[in-house]
């Protein structure tokens, strides 16, 4: 930071800062964010050719749920059925199609392939996750993506639920992916859950959390390897919330006392013309 | 810079991560330079702490007592790095600003048991002065949680032309910072910061001077923040994810975080 700011910027630093605002919006600000750093970079060419690749990493780091054609079930934007040049893939739906992630719109539908001998072990799982999902969570969106690299089939399933409350300013989001990799009769698990909550009116709060576990699983079949998959998933995705809400109660009743006292000692509120009085024969005295 | 950028500056620092403040304030700064000085007078940033080795004593470094490069100690009244013609409260505010430091000093040893307090005061061009009554104080760490306190408190003083009554205006900012990693949470980082203001008239007499009337509505309203900050500040997590069978327990919550105002402190 220079005080006297007498050096400009380059263009590229400029673009890096203003990427870097963008990719940390709060989940459901990212339009005031947006706004935000396009008014104060004041150069809109420049947004557009450095920081057009910033609104689908957002959207893809979020996990962000799109409604779709042929679909009752939303599709969430995520890195695994990223296809390039703005194109992504449903696998339940069997469809490709092209998303805007500045007007937050699909368009240019095309039919897509699943890749051969993972969909029944993906299919498995979509229908236990979707079961889960609707039962765990309150709005919820999940999918679940397969493919088969060096002979092994990998599994990646994704869950977002948000809560966005501008009214009353807050905002709230949850995120799981969990990655699971079959190698013959054993599959290796890992989950990456993450929240984010933001609170807004005359002030910013934020809770910005995330933890990783790993599980290894036996696979017989689809089926049952589905079925031991979301057991684990409800299972950590508990333990995980569980541990934030006792972190709670750990800082409201330990670590915020610790800080600052409710009364002195005395039990009582300062006697402020008594505290003065001392201080000024303090200072007489020295 | 125009007043629109300063307005989405602002904005901006509302929405991203507060645990990020100093960072997203020197890129604002460096991709806005010229709303500079205006930023760093209007955003809050955690406060840091230096010794002021003539005195061997800690004081805590802002905006307010910052002059170039240089910060002013409120124990030695001198500035580091040693600034020629730094500036200075006038004689008579820098008698008021060594009584306001002792009792805030006290005020801070009976409340939080430790930390660093500090008190600047300067001349306001008309009838009054205005002053920063700043305390920082860090947990333990106690059950693997690290917690960290800010206060900020700016008074405006408008005295009254009889000289035996004055308006206060205190704007009041709290960051409160806490962080824990551990096996079952992961990590956990809670922070930011919350601004409140209140305005009030009182008399000023030698029995209830100045410091007295200001450190009244500094603990009034520290003990409202401190109070109510265990609650609101929970995100409803409850409401982010559930079981069916939590439904009750999410009706209790959100009851809780809806109770009063929804989305501040308290």
């Amino acid at each position: 930071m220079t005080l006297d700011g007498d050096e400009p910027i380059s263009d590229q630093e400029k673009v890096r800062i203003v990427s870097n605002f963008i990719l940390h919006s709060p989940p459901g600000e990212f339009n005031e964010v947006f706004n935000d750093a396009r008014t104060l970079l004041n150069n809109d060419t420049l947004l557009k050719e450095g920081a057009l690749g910033v609104f689908g990493q957002y959207c893809k780091e979020q996990l962000t749920p799109v409604k779709i054609k042929n679909s009752e079930l939303p599709v969430l934007i995520t890195e695994h059925n990223d296809l390039g040049s703005n194109r992504f893939f449903d696998a339940r739906s069997k469809q490709s199609f092209k998303y805007d992630p500045l007007r937050r719109e699909t368009s240019n539908y095309d039919s897509w392939e699943p890749e051969a001998g993972t969909e029944k072990w993906r299919q498995a799982l979509e229908q236990e996750l979707d079961t889960y999902v609707a039962n765990h969570y309150a709005k919820g969106a999940c999918s679940v993506f397969s493919k088969k690299e060096e002979s092994k089939i990998h599994l990646v399933a994704c869950i977002e639920a948000h809560l966005f409350q501008p009214q009353n300013c807050w905002n709230g989001c949850w995120r799981s992916q969990w990655f699971a990799t079959i190698d013959s009769d054993t599959a290796e698990v890992k989950g990456v859950l993450k929240i984010q909550v933001h609170y807004y009116e005359d002030g910013n709060v934020q809770l910005v959390s995330s933890k990783e576990v790993s599980h290894t699983v036996n696979v017989s079949d689809e089926e049952q390897l589905a079925k031991e998959l979301v057991k684990i998933f409800e299972e950590s995705e508990s333990d995980y919330q569980n541990a934030i809400s006792d972190n709670y109660l750990t800082m409201s009743d330990t670590t915020f006392k610790a800080l600052r006292r409710q009364l002195p000692v005395t039990r009582s509120k300062i006697d402020w013309s008594k505290m003065v009085s001392y201080s000024i024969g303090k200072e007489l005295k020295q | 810079m125009t007043d629109q950028q300063m307005d989405c500056a602002l904005d901006l620092m509302r929405r991203l991560p507060p645990q990020e403040i100093e960072k997203n304030l020197s890129d604002l700064i460096d991709l806005v330079p010229s709303l500079c000085e205006d930023l760093l007078s209007s955003v809050d940033q955690p406060l840091k702490i230096a010794r002021d080795h003539e005195v061997g004593k800690d004081y805590l470094l802002c905006d307010y007592n910052r002059d170039g490069d240089s910060y002013r100690s409120p124990w030695s009244n001198t500035y580091s790095p040693t600034l020629e013609d730094g500036s200075m409260p006038s004689e008579r505010l820098r008698k008021l600003e060594i009584h306001a430091n002792n009792a805030f000093d006290q005020y801070r040893e009976m409340y939080f048991e430790g930390g660093v307090s500090s008190v600047y005061l300067w001349d306001l061009e008309i009838n009054g002065f205005a002053g920063a009554i700043l305390i920082k104080k860090a947990g333990d760490g106690s059950k693997k949680i690290k917690g960290c306190w800010d206060s900020i408190h700016v008074v405006e003083v408008q005295e009254k032309s009889s000289g035996r009554n004055a308006h206060y205006k205190l704007t009041s900012t709290v960051m409160l910072w806490l962080q824990t990693n551990k096996t079952g949470s992961g990590t956990m980082n809670l922070g930011g910061s919350l601004t409140r203001q209140v305005e009030q008239d009182a008399n000023v007499s030698e029995a209830s001077p100045h410091i007295a009337n200001i450190g009244r509505m500094v603990e009034d309203m520290e003990n409202k923040i401190r109070n109510t900050s265990g609650k609101p500040i929970e995100p409803p997590k409850t409401e982010i994810r559930w079981t069916q069978i939590d439904r009750a327990t999410v009706a209790s919550a959100m009851k809780r975080v809806y109770s009063g105002s929804s989305c501040s402190f308290g």
